[in-house]
């Protein structure tokens, strides 16, 4: 059964002017998620993809169809602290989202809510630092850190519920390039050591590549869904809607109308580099 | 380098005051303010006096440290004197010119009054030296949890204090950048008459409360994320337990509170005349 099943959703917000209708910001969105996914979505500012995120988790309700997680509809008042502690969500800003003046209780604050015992509150707390590879700071106050360390505690925050899927909504937007890597890499441990559906909802090209799916938005609609090499082989397409290539692809591109006869599906500079190497040995 | 500023007054230092329970520490700081208040003769004040010196030794902060926290109140501590030298004539009259006449129990009752509020003000700055803001707030909410049961509750109050402890440093910082922007196109923050510089943080306040209410909604969104419900079946990671270390702290807390009220009981009221001629 799949881990995040939108059915046929369409979701609009209102608007602070009376009166006034606004477009949908998701409009007949259909998509399932499986468990143990790593999915990133793309789409350019007001594609929609953040109100994804929202409604995933029960933040936001549908106006029309329906959000099942695990199973268990959002709509349910019931479920919604169920489908909270299945679905975690990270967002942008890593200093919104820390509650507590210590790094480890804040951890602590979604574990506590959900009235677990002190002591397994004490173990998750610690495995969930350690993921994240911020342990040792754990009695360090937020304002101390980095930005990419705060967004790896917001991380943790999330990993101590123990969900077993974890949106994260342009995470790494206002990161520096080492913040960044440092939350890629957790982010992707997550997925392959914990074996935690991962939904990275990105406009950087290059992080995306990392996924196994690749799911594009382009005005409020789902528009490509694939593997990140069937996805990019249509580079038109995604130029189209205002997305950039990785940058591996743009120059493969680049050479192929050139004329150098180059496969069409390279995404990592490695296989880049090997195809042209096995082009030259050719020669 | 503005980001360094300390929350509240929290001086760390390993001593046996900062380990206390803050429960503990609550509880003694209350009851001593009560006792002083209730302090009606120089030997009861003495004692107080005592114990406020013993609790800073113990604490290992600087005398000057704490010093340094009487000085915002210097200037009350004035005024009462002031007025309890020129309202109070009981007593010998000492000095006697033109409109001025100064009592002997107008002076004492100024010192009184001077030595009362200045251990008020040590003690409870000792309060916030010894402890962390995160275990001031901890405190309080297992002080007042039980009251949940009778409708009060205190959980929402100590969450929003325990926020906006976690948003000063964040807020500094963005009044810092928001300054610099706006110096960075001319705004001048430093000169100009008081309405006018006054007049300049006007356009320094209103990006800083936009921005706040939408890190509010933002911490809003975040807080559901992670199963918040009000407190509601909320448990700690760092349950607040007494230690053997506490109930001797309790013990001796018990010990000077019941001192004071012999003390007050035994040596009476201060007679101003009396203290006088003996200090004479």
């Amino acid at each position: 059964m799949a881990i995040i099943k939108f059915e046929n959703v369409t979701f609009r917000y209102e608007s602070d002017e009376e009166g006034v209708v606004l477009a949908p910001a998701v409009k007949d969105f259909s998509l399932s998620i499986e468990k143990g996914e790593f999915v990133a979505i793309l789409g350019h500012n007001g594609s929609g993809k953040s109100t994804l995120a929202k409604l995933a988790n029960g933040l936001l309700l549908p106006e029309k169809g329906r959000v099942l997680v695990d199973g268990m509809d959002t709509i349910n008042e019931e479920d919604d602290i169920k489908i909270k502690q299945t679905v975690g969500v990270v967002f942008q800003n890593p200093d919104n989202q820390i509650v507590a003046t210590i790094v480890e209780e804040d951890v602590a604050f979604g574990p506590e809510n959900l009235g677990i015992e002190p002591t397994e509150i004490r173990r998750r707390v610690d495995n969930a630092l350690k993921t994240v590879g911020m342990y040792e700071y754990r009695k360090h106050g937020p304002h101390k850190l980095s930005g990419g360390q705060k967004q790896r505690v917001a991380i943790a925050g999330i990993i101590a519920m123990e969900p077993r899927c974890i949106i994260l909504d342009e995470p790494t937007a206002m990161l520096d390039p080492i913040g960044r890597r440092d939350v890629m890499n957790a982010i992707k441990r997550l997925n392959r050591e914990l074996g935690i559906t991962v939904v990275f909802i990105t406009h950087y090209m290059e992080e995306a590549v990392e996924a196994d799916r690749i799911v594009v938005m382009d005005d409020s609609r789902l528009v490509m869904d694939g593997t990140p090499k069937e996805v990019f082989a249509d580079a038109d397409k995604i130029r189209s809607i205002g997305l950039d290539v990785p940058q591996t692809c743009q120059l493969a591109d680049m050479l192929r109308n050139d004329g150098i006869k180059l496969k069409n599906d390279l995404l990592s500079i490695d296989e880049l580099v090997e195809n042209i190497d096995d082009l030259l040995k050719g020669q | 380098m503005i980001k360094d500023i300390t929350l509240g007054q929290y001086f760390p230092m390993n001593s046996v005051v900062h380990k206390l329970d803050p429960r503990l520490k609550l509880l003694f700081v209350t009851s001593f303010i009560v006792m002083v208040f209730l302090s009606n003769n120089f030997i009861s004040l003495a004692f107080c006096f005592l114990v406020t010196a013993l609790v800073i030794a113990i604490s290992k902060i600087p005398l000057k440290t704490v010093l340094k926290g009487l000085k915002p109140i210097i200037l009350i501590v004035v005024i009462t004197s002031i007025l309890q030298i020129a309202y109070n004539d009981g007593g010998i009259t000492l000095v006697d010119v033109w409109k001025i006449k100064i009592t002997s129990g107008g002076v004492l009752t100024a010192v009184f009054m001077a030595l009362r509020i200045s251990l008020l003000i040590v003690m409870s700055t000792m309060l916030t030296y010894t402890t962390s803001p995160t275990s001031l707030t901890n405190g309080l909410d297992r002080i007042f949890a039980p009251f949940k049961k009778i409708g009060l509750d205190f959980h929402t109050i100590t969450m929003i204090m325990t926020i906006a402890l976690r948003f000063i440093p964040t807020l500094i910082e963005e009044v810092d950048k928001i300054m610099s922007a706006q110096k960075s196109r001319g705004a001048n923050f430093e000169q100009g008459s008081i309405i006018k510089r006054a007049k300049a943080l006007i356009p320094l306040f209103i990006p800083l409360l936009f921005n706040s209410i939408r890190r509010a909604y933002e911490l809003a969104n975040a807080m559901t994320c992670r199963c918040y419900n009000g407190g509601q079946g909320k448990t700690t990671m760092n349950a607040l337990k007494f230690s053997k270390r506490d109930y001797l702290g309790l013990l001796a807390v018990i010990l000077v509170i019941i001192s004071i009220i012999l003390l007050n009981i035994y040596c009476g009221e201060y007679n101003a005349e009396f203290t006088f001629g003996l200090a004479i």
